[in-house]
């Protein structure tokens, strides 16, 4: 256990904070202040870097907006959970052993288990929970794509380091890393993310995500039905008929608006399935940032389910549709959410017309005051953690570097619900 | 911890020669001890009753990234009924479920044979999650891009030796295995079969090779259980020349072969499907070093699962229901999940559930071949007192041959066998023997000092396969976990693991590997002995290894 007071240099940290989950992180610690030695982008910098501040970390608990001690806060969660008839603990990012947690809280008050981006995982899993999948993982597509084709706005946004990591790499074994093929197809307006990286490898194509079935079915059909030029088009056709290993990636998240979004990602996950016939390929749905994967995961193997379970009595029950939190909490059909967000720094939205208790990291951002507030530890920054990354294949330990003022969130969990 | 008498059982106890024996066990902490210096805290009265260690099943896909997508894709036949003895409980069911199942089986102790190092901190978390039993896992080796390099390039026995061992440190493991030996790496390269002597495109090597190098590192390391084979070409008509030539290719180091039912085929006959049981038993029999498990078939439906990606995907056209995943994993193996449906109105799967039988009733020593469904690919293991019953009992397997839609009886010896197995084989085919393979010194016996895993079961039940559903007692750790049926006491066991010695520098070479390859580094790769407990929520239990030496 280190002090405060120590100074030390730490190699090999994994990043909780994107689905990449980067192990190369170093950090000096200097009195419990965390400094990222690599030269990474200033948002990832920032990631860690934030928790040095004084009110993140003397962030007190509150009970209606009103600072307050653990003790009363605890008596006025499991007040607030003996009186209620209906709880939802939603899941807004966390670890596995903080999955585990939230579980073994459920099957004691009999509660509903959520993900907070369950609507978007959920369409992923249909890939394989309907037809057939081929899939792939981070490494495969380093050393063994020759053809990679990203359908994104902003996926560099969303896992900074992707084509620094995996997409464009230095080195790759089986592929000469300067003959990779690589395509960025989006919509050029919202695609500046995309578009600044500098490399000969890399080809942008500005075209709307939402007709990518018609891209696709036009490669079937060798025949140039988009409003892509032939010229382009072409270019896209050759790489793609010569390929020996043609990776397509997405993140479902950026087309959950569109109508078509079960469409889209069917259709590309069909395309790959019939490119196997002869040839190999893989595609790979990007998993969010808040857990998603290390969610779908530990629920699956505790409840049998990847998320949307109540505990009954004996076992946990799954249902797709009165277990979605999004529903609940719109029709108001619970009294009571119980959220868990301990790495992400997205805003929270809550319902006011039922009770809302959020253990938090520090940096949780809410709408509105909830009844509510208990600070708690960040896995891999304030507590040992275990979190899988975005292929849904490959966990990494996360450790403890600094000391915390807060509990961790397994520990909060276990003293209000007994 | 309590003090317990078993009081005037039937003993069967194979590593002490005990079969059917009046005797009284006594444990202390734990531990079976000669005696106890004051009455036990706790006595079970034995009369009538059988005593046996707890059950060890050395080969069950219980844990890992296969499993859990099984669970997803399949989650439409979870059944969580409390009926859990059930040939139609789900095929994959949860980590408590599993627990469950398996401790009211009298199973104390099950290993995961397909561990991806890389997915390892899944697998044990996922088995740390497993109540009441002992687990372990094979790590998975011989389709990964590091090793086949070193084949390829000639490297000397000893940096293979050195790397074996560290893979199995690192990922907490208690074996090695190897699947489809290259084929599962062929198939990245879009090789769709790959014959034992046959080279693979890229590295230029043979399955044959490879087995023979990993036979020999595992030998030469002094792991246990020798190298766990699965072999080439599985499910594939005439297959058992391919599990032959692997079976010399390890030219006589130990070599254990998985599931070999599903690779012991011909392919005679009008519909070029056969029985090969007879050639591949007379290998086992003949064969000193040679064990296997079978994987035994029983209709009903299930979910395939396999880290073998090559056979999995050129069996997808079979999947039911119709949905099915592929996948190609970190440069070091890949996966496949198929939903298949048993039926005993198919030729094929009426053939296969014969041929399973078949081995099991040829195989002379019960030490040499091990009861397994290949859990959940053949059936699930929650089916196998229904499978002790078939090998006891000569009248209800020739019955339920005679009563089967389709008529196999002119493609089968099964009529013709005999030989019915005694309580004494089963004893050893499930306890004593998967112990002494996997290097369990304290497993699988009841002899003083050993773990206190034991089952009990009811000799007044006529019905074998009631019996064995339903023991009435079940001790894990000295601890009574069971009793007629009931859970007594939740715990939880540990994961059983080898640490053979190793030549460090091979980190250093895997660490400019990892920097240069791979997308995670060497030290996030390895798994610690404190992440195991503290973070992954299990401890381990070091067995030893004994290194030998090639002359």
């Amino acid at each position: 256990m280190p002090k405060i007071s120590d100074s030390t240099s730490l190699d090999n940290i994994v990043c909780p904070f994107c689905s990449l989950h980067c192990d190369d992180i170093s950090i000096d610690v200097n009195d419990n202040k965390l400094s990222v030695k690599n030269d990474l982008l200033p948002s990832c910098k920032e990631k860690f870097e934030k928790y040095n501040r004084k009110d993140f970390n003397d962030q007190p608990s509150k009970i209606k907006g009103k600072e307050t001690d653990n003790k009363k806060t605890t008596d006025y969660c499991r007040t607030l959970i003996n009186n209620s008839n209906e709880t939802l603990i939603l899941n807004a990012s966390s670890d596995v052993n903080i999955c585990r947690e939230i579980l073994s809280s459920a099957s004691k008050i009999n509660a509903i288990v959520d993900h907070i981006n369950s609507s978007i995982f959920l369409k992923n899993i249909s890939l394989y929970q309907r037809r057939g999948y081929m899939t792939t993982s981070l490494t495969e597509i380093k050393n063994k794509s020759d053809v990679i084709i990203l359908f994104s706005n902003n996926m560099l946004k969303l896992y900074p380091r992707l084509i620094e990591m995996v997409i464009a790499p230095k080195n790759s074994f089986s592929v000469k890393p300067k003959n990779k093929k690589i395509f960025i197809i989006g919509d050029k307006k919202n695609n500046l993310d995309n578009c600044t990286i500098k490399d000969s490898r890399i080809t942008f194509i500005d075209y709307k995500n939402k007709d990518i079935p018609l891209l696709l079915q036009s490669i079937i059909n060798k025949e140039n039905k988009t409003q892509l030029n032939n010229q382009v088009f072409n270019i896209l056709l050759k790489n793609i008929d010569k390929s020996k290993y043609l990776t397509m990636l997405w993140s479902t998240s950026e087309f959950i608006e569109y109508k078509e979004c079960d469409q889209i990602i069917h259709k590309i996950s069909e395309y790959i399935v019939s490119l196997n016939e002869t040839s190999r390929a893989a595609c790979l749905s990007m998993s969010g940032n808040d857990g998603d994967a290390s969610s779908i995961q530990t629920t699956a193997w505790i409840s049998g389910y990847p998320t949307r379970v109540k505990f009954t009595g004996s076992y946990f029950e799954f249902d797709k549709d009165s277990h979605n939190s999004n529903q609940l909490i719109e029709s108001n059909s619970i009294d009571l959410v119980i959220y868990i967000n301990t790495i992400s720094s997205k805003k929270l939205i809550l319902n006011k017309k039922h009770k809302n208790i959020i253990i938090g990291q520090p940096a949780t951002k809410y709408n509105t005051e909830p009844d509510v507030f208990i600070p708690c530890g960040i896995p891999g920054i304030d507590y040992k953690g275990h979190i899988f990354r975005t292929d849904n294949v490959v966990s990494l330990p996360l450790s403890e570097i600094k000391i915390s003022k807060h509990r961790s969130a397994q520990e909060i969990l276990r003293e209000i619900i007994r | 911890m309590s003090t317990l008498h078993l009081k005037n059982g039937k003993v069967f106890d194979p590593i002490n020669n005990i079969f059917n024996k009046k005797k009284d066990i006594y444990i202390n902490q734990g531990k079976i001890v000669k005696s106890l210096d004051k009455k036990a805290q706790q006595i079970i009265d034995c009369q009538d009753k059988i005593i046996m260690p707890g059950a060890i099943d050395l080969h069950t896909h219980i844990g890992g990234g296969k499993v859990n997508i099984a669970r997803i894709m399949l989650q439409e036949f979870h059944n969580n009924n409390d009926n859990d003895y059930d040939l139609t409980a789900n095929f994959v069911p949860s980590t408590l479920k599993t627990g469950l199942q398996y401790i009211e089986m009298g199973y104390t102790s099950c290993f995961e044979p397909a561990l991806l190092p890389i997915n390892a901190r899944q697998s044990h978390a996922e088995m740390a999650d497993i109540p009441f039993i002992d687990k372990g896992g094979y790590a998975m080796l011989g389709n990964d891009d590091f090793l086949l390099d070193l084949i390829s390039r000639g490297a000397d026995q000893s940096e293979i030796n050195d790397y074996v061992a560290f893979v199995i440190k690192a990922s907490q493991c208690i074996g090695i295995k190897v699947v489809n030996p290259g084929g599962i790496n062929a198939f990245k390269f879009n090789q769709r079969a790959l014959n034992v002597d046959e080279n693979s495109i890229r590295y230029k090597i043979t399955p044959r090779k490879i087995v023979h190098k990993l036979a020999r590192a595992v030998y030469e390391l002094g792991i246990p259980h020798p190298l766990h084979v699965h072999c080439s070409n599985l499910g594939v008509p005439g297959n058992f020349k391919s599990t032959i030539d692997t079976i010399k290719a390890a030219e006589g180091l130990p070599i254990h072969i998985t599931h070999i039912q599903f690779h012991s085929y011909g392919n005679n006959g009008d519909r070029n499907f056969s029985s090969a049981s007879a050639e591949i038993t007379e290998h086992l029999n003949k064969i000193p070093n040679l064990t296997c498990d079978v994987g035994q078939v029983l209709f009903g439906q299930t979910a395939t699962m396999s880290g073998d990606s090559m056979k999995q995907h050129a069996n997808h056209k079979h999947a039911h229901p119709d949905k099915w995943l592929c996948m190609d994993i970190e440069c070091e193996a890949g996966c496949g999940v198929v939903p298949f449906k048993y039926t005993d109105q198919s030729f094929v799967n009426a053939l296969q559930w014969a041929i399973g039988l078949e081995t099991f009733l040829l195989a002379e020593d019960a030490n040499k071949i091990f009861l397994t469904t290949d859990h959940p690919n053949g059936a699930p293991f929650t089916s196998y007192p229904h499978l002790i019953k078939l090998l006891m009992d000569k009248t209800f397997r020739d019955d339920l041959l005679d009563q089967m839609s389709t008529d196999i009886s002119q493609h089968t010896i099964l009529k013709d066998i005999k030989r019915e197995y005694t309580l004494s084989e089963i004893a050893t085919m499930t306890r004593s023997a998967p112990a002494r393979i996997l290097g369990l010194e304290n497993k699988g016996s009841l002899s003083e000092n050993a773990d206190a895993d034991i089952t009990i079961y009811d000799s007044n039940i006529n019905d074998i396969e009631k019996m064995f559903a339903h023991p009435c007692h079940v001790i894990k750790d000295g601890i009574e976990v069971v009793r007629n049926g009931e859970i007594k006491n939740y715990m939880w066991g540990k994961t059983q693991v080898v640490k053979p010695e190793y030549d460090l520098s091979i980190e250093k070479k895997l660490d400019k590997y990892f920097k240069k390859f791979h997308t995670i580094g060497l030290s996030n790769y390895i798994i610690s002995d404190d992440e195991m407990s503290e973070t992954i929520g299990s401890d381990i239990n070091i067995n030893n290894c004994i290194r030998k030496r090639i002359s």
